[in-house]
């Protein structure tokens, strides 16, 4: 077995008198809780969860394995020494975790700091994303939705997330008017909705 | 703030991906922070924004990364001390051993909540103020930022400095424009404007001197003394200029310059 992958017979940790079989089924409120009393297995477990989808969303915006591990590497630490910032909240983790590695990523880019009270806010969701097929589900669903996009819709949310450009930036390099950029970013986003909540 | 109308749907997901430019951006948090309304539909904008994430390609994790990630959580020290154990198992047992002095140990278990819900209700206020205090730094930093650039683009010897004046009056509306291109940094001062009917505004253009077309630059409408101003707009690098102006657009701002250019400069 690969050293990176996690082990399932690993001995539990001796703050916890779970079984392991509990803690990869464990919601994400519940592993942050365990975190919190300095469970490094829990944190073991968090990170198979959510590790590749945050490294994932640092490499597609920087394009560089080494900085995108950095980033990866900064935002599980940080959860790791204060996750009772998230505990408080009933937000979706995932979300958080995504959203804060697109911003650190662009941050990089960008080498200025980041606006943080826009990741402070909680994201809703009803989604549990702890078990690893309705993970996927949810990442295929996106994947398909976001694929069938208009190409300009797809592209003006893309350059917006994924490149960190300004509407009136994506109107310049597009040549299209800002109000039409902004259209289409709507437009996108409300695709999107649609097809999570249907 | 809380009497303007709410934001735009299109406007929140850009402000959850700060794809607002800085003063859009500035408006949006000054009015969420007065606007329930806007805030709970930031959360859904936040939503969306978090699935577009989704969308990317999963990628392998490099070789070593879990194992490295692990080994410095090992050595990483959280910045709360873990919850302490059951604290009601100490005097049960006492009880047992002490007879009839038993409810000794309930009176101390009974003491020993207590202080664990005091010191529950301390954590809680000392969290409470570690994230307002985390705000207000991430503030601060970016207006330490903000002021940096700003000092730079107004002293840098690059700095190109121009005057804007009426076209046909020159005496009368001034506008100063300080530019380096090398950071897409503009500051425009401008004094003696004249008013501008509520439904429209000024808007400063940047004549690049490439020949492409005029890069919106800012809206601004002018106070009760006639004086306005546009700092740091989102500008690229590195676009050098030929000339700026000023016209005035609908409210909102055009993305190309409506005739006639009322102030100008080169």
């Amino acid at each position: 077995m690969p050293r990176d992958l996690p082990n399932p017979n690993v001995e539990p940790s001796r703050s916890s008198y779970r079984p392991t079989e509990n803690m990869n089924e464990a919601d994400d409120m519940g592993l942050l809780t365990r975190i919190q009393t300095g469970d490094q297995e829990a944190m073991s477990a968090l990170f198979d969860r959510y590790g590749t989808m945050v490294y994932s969303v640092a490499l597609r915006v920087l394009k560089d394995a080494g900085e995108a591990e950095d980033v990866m590497q900064e935002i599980f630490v940080q959860v790791w020494k204060n996750p009772g910032a998230f505990v408080s909240g009933k937000g979706s983790l995932a979300g958080w975790l995504v959203v804060v590695a697109r911003n650190r990523s662009i941050d990089m880019i960008r080498r200025r700091r980041p606006t943080e009270q826009v990741e402070l806010f909680a994201l809703p969701s009803s989604t549990n994303l702890a078990r690893e097929a309705e993970r996927d589900s949810l990442l295929g669903k996106i994947r398909g939705v976001m694929g069938s996009l208009p190409e300009e819709q797809r592209k003006s949310v893309e350059l917006a997330f994924f490149e960190g450009l300004s509407h009136s930036e994506i109107a310049e390099k597009t040549g299209d008017p800002l109000g039409t950029v902004k259209t289409r970013i709507r437009l996108a986003l409300t695709t999107i909705r649609k097809a999570l909540t249907v | 703030m809380s009497t303007r109308p709410h934001i735009p749907q299109e406007d929140l997901a850009l402000y959850a991906m700060q794809a607002l430019t800085p003063e859009e951006q500035h408006a949006a948090q000054a009015h969420l922070d007065v606007c329930a309304y806007c805030r709970a539909a930031l959360l859904e904008a936040m939503t969306d924004v978090a699935a577009v994430g989704m969308s990317a390609e999963q990628q392998a994790l490099p070789d070593g990364a879990r194992q490295r990630l692990m080994a410095r959580i090992a050595n990483t020290p959280q910045a709360t001390a873990p919850a302490p154990g059951p604290v009601a198992v100490g005097p049960v047992r006492e009880e047992r051993k002490a007879g009839g002095l038993g409810w000794l140990g309930w009176v101390a278990a009974l003491a020993m909540l207590a202080v664990a819900a005091y010191l529950g209700y301390g954590k809680h206020q000392l969290q409470q103020q570690l994230s307002e205090d985390r705000g207000q730094i991430a503030l601060l930093t970016a207006s330490a930022n903000r002021a940096e650039e700003l000092t730079e683009a107004l002293t840098s010897p690059a700095a190109k400095q121009v005057t804007l004046t009426e076209t046909k009056r020159p005496a009368q509306p001034v506008g100063h424009a300080t530019y380096l291109p090398a950071r897409g940094a503009l500051i425009f001062v401008a004094s003696n404007l004249r008013p501008v009917p509520e439904n429209k505004t000024y808007e400063l253009w940047l004549i690049p001197a490439n020949g492409k077309a005029p890069m919106p630059a800012g809206l601004f409408r002018p106070d009760a003394s006639g004086s306005a101003s546009v700092v740091l707009p989102t500008l690229p690098q590195g676009i050098e200029a030929k000339a700026f102006g000023v016209t005035i657009e609908d409210a909102q701002g055009s993305a190309t310059p409506t005739l006639p250019i009322v102030m100008a400069g080169q």
